[in-house]
C-alpha cells in the first residue's frame, strides 16, 4: 500500500486565456500537516477544487489514495472530510442536527452516526450549544461548527480552506489545536491559509504556489534557506560614523545596512555569529547603543520573498 | 440515505420563516382580505338580483305584458321591468339605469349597450319567451279556455329557462376567480423553494452546494430527495390554504372543492419544478437569482391574466403556445376551467397539461443541473 495520499500531475485548468493551474504538480504524504500558500489568484482554490472534482481541469491526472479522483469517485469521497473558506450550515437545523445531517451522508448506521456526532462536537467545544440554531452562534462558535460538520465522519484526508478566517485568537487557536489532534489521530490534512504564522504553527511541509505555478515546496526550514535573508539583526543607536558602517557592511555574509530613525538594520545572508560580530565592530569604535535585537527570517518573508510584494488583484 | 435528506428537507422547511409567511399566512392574510372586501358583493350576488329593462310596447301585446308582471311578482324576481315611452327607455339606458330595451314590435326586439352575463339573460329570456309564444298560441287555438293556465306556464318556464342557462355552467361568480387566483399565486410562489433545491445542490452557487458535492451521495439522488420534501411541504401549505378559504372564509367553490385540492397541489408542484429550472439555468448569486426569480415569475402571472384579465386573452390571440408553457397561466386556467364549464373535459386537458409541463421543468432542470461544473478563481 502506498503512503502517498494525494497525487497531482501535470495539473493544467484554464478560464479562456487565462492559465489558472499551470501544469501543477504535488505529492501529499500520508500523515502530513500540508500548507498550501499562495497570493490571491494563485490558483489554491482552483486546485483544491479540482482535487475534490469540483471542477473539470483540461489536462492532468489527479489519485487520491492511489485511485484516478473522478465525480462519481465515491468511495474516494467517503474518506474526505472538507471544511470550506465560508461556513455551510443550514440555518433552520441546529448545531446537532446540522453535524447528524452532514455525518449521514457517509454514515448510514445511526448507532454510529450518533456516537461520531457526539464525539464531533465534544471535538469542537459545542456541548453546551448542541440546540442552538448557527444565526445564535458567534463568529468563532459557527467556525466550529463548520469543522464539525466536516470531520464527524472521521476522514483519512481533510481539506481546510482558510477555516479561521474573522476568528477571535481563542477560536482560532482551538481550531488549530484541533487540526494537529486531527493528524495525530491519523488524518492526513491539506492548509490553505493566508495567516502565515498560523501554517508556520502547524504545517509538516508547505508549498508556495504563484500564477498557477508551485514556486517553492518543503519544511519551513527549507523554505527559510532558499531566501537570501537568514537573519536580521537591529541595533538602536543615535548616530554613527561612514568609517564604522562601511566596516560593518563589509563584513562576511552582511549584505545590506540601513540607518533610519535612529535604528541600524544589519541583513545578513548565511553564516555563523553575525550578531556578535557586528558588536564587536561597535565595541571597539566605542560607540554607545541601546536595545539590541536579532530575528529569524519567518515564513512571511520567505512567502514575499518568493512571491514578491507587488499587490495581487484577482481574489481566489 | 433517501430518507435521511428527505426528513432534514422537511424539518428545513418547516422551520424556515419565509416559506410559512408566503406559503400560509400570505394567503390567511390575503384571502381573508378578499372576503372583507368583496364579502358583501359577492353575497348579494348569490341572492340572485333582478334584472333592470325598460320596455316600449310599440306594439300592444297583452301576453307579454302578463309574462312580465307575472316574472316580477315572484318571490325571486328575476326581471325587474319598467313600461317606459321609446326616449325615456332610451334615457335609462344611456344613464345605465337598465341593462337593455325591449320593443314590442311584430316581434321582440332587444337592444344592449354592453355585452355581459345580464345582457345574455335578457338575450336568453327573448328566445325562449318566443319560443314558448309560438307554443301557446298553438294550444290557445286548441282550447281557448285555458289561455290563462297557459301564459302562468309560460311565464314560470321562461324565467326558470333564463336563470338555468348561465347558472349550469359551473360557478360564473367572479369573486371565487378571486380565490382561485389567490391560490394560484401561493402556488407559484413554490418557485422559490425550487429555486432553493438548486442552491443547496450546485457547488458553484453556495458553500453548501459545495458541501453536498463533496459526499459521496449522488447528486441526483440529493436534488430528488430535495425535490420530494419541497414538494411535500408545497401540499401541506396548498391544503391549508385552500382549506382555510373553503372552511374558515367559508368560500363556496361547490361540488368542486375536491378538485380544488389536487389542482391547488399540482400547481404548487409545478411552482417548485418551475423554481428548479430557472435556479439551474444560471450560475448567478443567490440574491441575484431569486431577483431573476421573481421577476419571471412575476411576468408570467401578468401574462396569464392574474394581474390584467385581459393580458391571457391577448397572449391567447397573439402567441397561444405561450399559455401552454407558462406555468402561471396552465395552473389559473385549470382553475378557471374548473371554475366555468360544466363539464370536466377542458379541465382535465388543462391538468394532464399540467402535470407534462412540471415533468418537462424538472427533467430540463435536472440535465442543466448535472453539466454545471464550478468555477472561481
Amino acid at each position: 500500500m502506498t503512503d502517498t495520499v494525494v497525487k497531482i500531475n501535470d495539473l493544467v485548468k484554464r478560464y479562456g486565456d487565462l492559465i489558472a493551474l499551470d501544469h501543477f504538480d504535488l505529492e501529499i504524504k500520508q500523515g502530513e500537516i500540508f500548507g498550501l500558500l499562495g497570493p490571491n489568484g494563485s490558483g489554491k482554490t482552483t486546485t483544491i477544487n479540482c482535487l475534490l472534482s469540483l471542477l473539470a481541469f483540461d489536462k492532468g491526472n489527479i489519485e487520491i489514495f492511489g485511485k484516478k479522483m473522478t465525480p462519481v469517485s465515491y468511495d474516494i469521497k467517503k474518506e474526505i472530510g472538507v471544511i470550506m473558506q465560508n461556513v455551510a450550515v443550514f440555518d433552520e437545523l441546529t448545531v446537532y442536527e446540522n453535524i447528524d445531517y452532514f455525518c449521514g451522508l457517509y454514515i448510514k448506521d445511526k448507532a454510529e452516526r450518533k456516537k461520531c456526532v457526539e464525539e464531533a462536537i465534544k471535538f469542537v467545544g459545542l456541548e453546551e450549544f448542541k440546540k442552538f440554531y448557527p444565526k445564535k452562534l458567534s463568529g468563532g462558535l459557527l467556525r466550529r461548527l463548520n469543522i464539525a460538520c466536516g470531520i464527524a465522519h472521521k476522514p483519512k484526508l481533510i481539506i481546510l480552506d482558510e477555516p479561521t478566517v474573522a476568528v477571535d485568537p481563542q477560536s482560532r487557536n482551538r481550531i488549530l489545536e484541533g487540526i494537529q489532534d486531527l493528524n495525530r489521530k491519523g488524518a492526513t490534512i491539506i492548509y490553505t491559509s493566508h495567516y502565515m504564522e498560523e501554517v508556520e504553527q502547524i504545517c509538516t511541509r508547505i508549498a508556495i504556489m504563484d500564477k498557477g505555478k508551485k514556486a517553492a515546496e518543503g519544511t519551513k526550514d527549507e523554505l527559510k534557506r532558499m531566501i537570501k535573508n537568514t537573519e536580521t539583526i537591529t541595533i538602536e543607536i543615535l548616530d554613527i560614523p561612514d568609517k564604522v558602517m562601511g566596516e560593518i557592511s563589509g563584513l562576511k555574509h552582511v549584505y545590506k545596512t540601513d540607518l533610519t530613525d535612529g535604528k541600524l538594520t544589519v541583513y545578513c545572508s548565511g553564516g555563523k555569529h553575525n550578531f556578535m560580530r557586528v558588536l564587536d565592530v561597535l565595541q571597539k569604535n566605542e560607540l554607545s547603543f541601546g536595545r539590541v535585537y536579532t530575528e529569524q527570517p519567518t515564513l512571511n518573508d520567505v512567502f514575499l520573498e518568493i512571491t514578491g510584494k507587488a499587490l495581487r488583484d484577482k481574489e481566489d | 440515505m433517501f430518507l435521511h435528506i428527505l426528513k432534514y428537507e422537511l424539518k428545513n422547511g418547516l422551520r424556515n420563516k419565509d416559506l410559512i409567511i408566503w406559503l400560509i399566512l400570505f394567503p390567511i392574510v390575503l384571502g381573508t382580505f378578499f372576503k372583507i372586501a368583496f364579502g358583501s358583493v359577492y353575497e348579494k350576488n348569490e341572492k340572485f338580483s333582478a334584472i333592470p329593462v325598460a320596455i316600449v310596447e310599440v306594439n300592444e301585446n297583452p301576453a307579454f305584458r302578463q309574462v312580465v308582471e307575472g316574472i316580477e311578482s315572484a318571490d325571486v324576481p328575476f326581471l325587474k321591468a319598467s313600461f317606459v315611452t321609446r326616449e325615456k327607455a332610451e334615457k335609462l339606458l344611456d344613464n345605465g339605469d337598465v341593462e337593455g330595451i325591449i320593443f314590442t314590435e311584430d316581434k321582440l326586439r332587444l337592444i344592449v349597450k354592453e355585452k355581459g352575463l345580464q345582457e345574455t339573460m335578457l338575450k336568453s329570456f327573448i328566445d325562449q319567451y318566443v319560443v314558448r309564444e309560438s307554443i301557446a298560441k298553438d294550444a290557445m287555438k286548441n282550447a281557448p279556455e285555458k289561455v290563462q293556465d297557459v301564459i302562468s306556464v309560460l311565464t314560470e318556464e321562461t324565467a326558470a329557462s333564463c336563470r338555468e342557462i348561465p347558472l349550469t355552467q359551473g360557478n360564473p361568480d367572479p369573486y371565487i376567480q378571486y380565490f382561485y387566483n389567490l391560490i394560484a399565486m401561493v402556488a407559484m410562489f413554490g418557485c422559490v423553494t425550487g429555486m432553493h433545491i438548486t442552491m443547496q445542490n450546485q457547488a458553484n452557487l453556495s458553500a453548501l452546494g459545495a458541501r453536498n458535492n463533496c459526499s459521496p451521495v449522488p447528486k441526483s439522488l440529493n436534488i430528488l430527495a430535495c425535490i420530494t420534501g419541497s414538494c411535500i411541504m408545497q401540499a401541506v401549505c396548498m391544503i391549508v390554504c385552500v382549506s382555510f378559504l373553503a372552511f374558515v372564509l367559508k368560500i363556496d367553490f361547490g361540488d368542486r372543492l375536491y378538485l380544488v385540492y389536487p389542482t391547488a397541489i399540482l400547481g404548487g408542484i409545478l411552482g417548485i419544478c418551475f423554481g428548479f429550472l430557472i435556479g439551474s439555468l444560471s450560475s448567478l448569486g443567490e440574491k441575484t437569482k431569486a431577483a431573476v426569480l421573481m421577476s419571471v415569475s412575476m411576468l408570467m402571472c401578468f401574462c396569464s391574466g392574474l394581474m390584467v384579465a385581459d393580458m391571457k386573452v391577448i397572449i391567447a390571440d397573439k402567441i397561444p403556445w405561450f399559455n401552454n408553457i407558462n406555468p402561471a397561466a396552465v395552473i389559473s386556467d385549470c382553475f378557471y376551467c374548473l371554475n366555468i364549464y360544466e363539464d370536466y373535459d377542458r379541465f382535465i386537458t388543462k391538468l394532464i397539461n399540467m402535470i407534462v409541463i412540471s415533468v418537462i421543468f424538472i427533467a430540463l432542470g435536472f440535465i442543466t443541473s448535472r453539466r454545471k461544473k464550478y468555477a472561481s478563481i
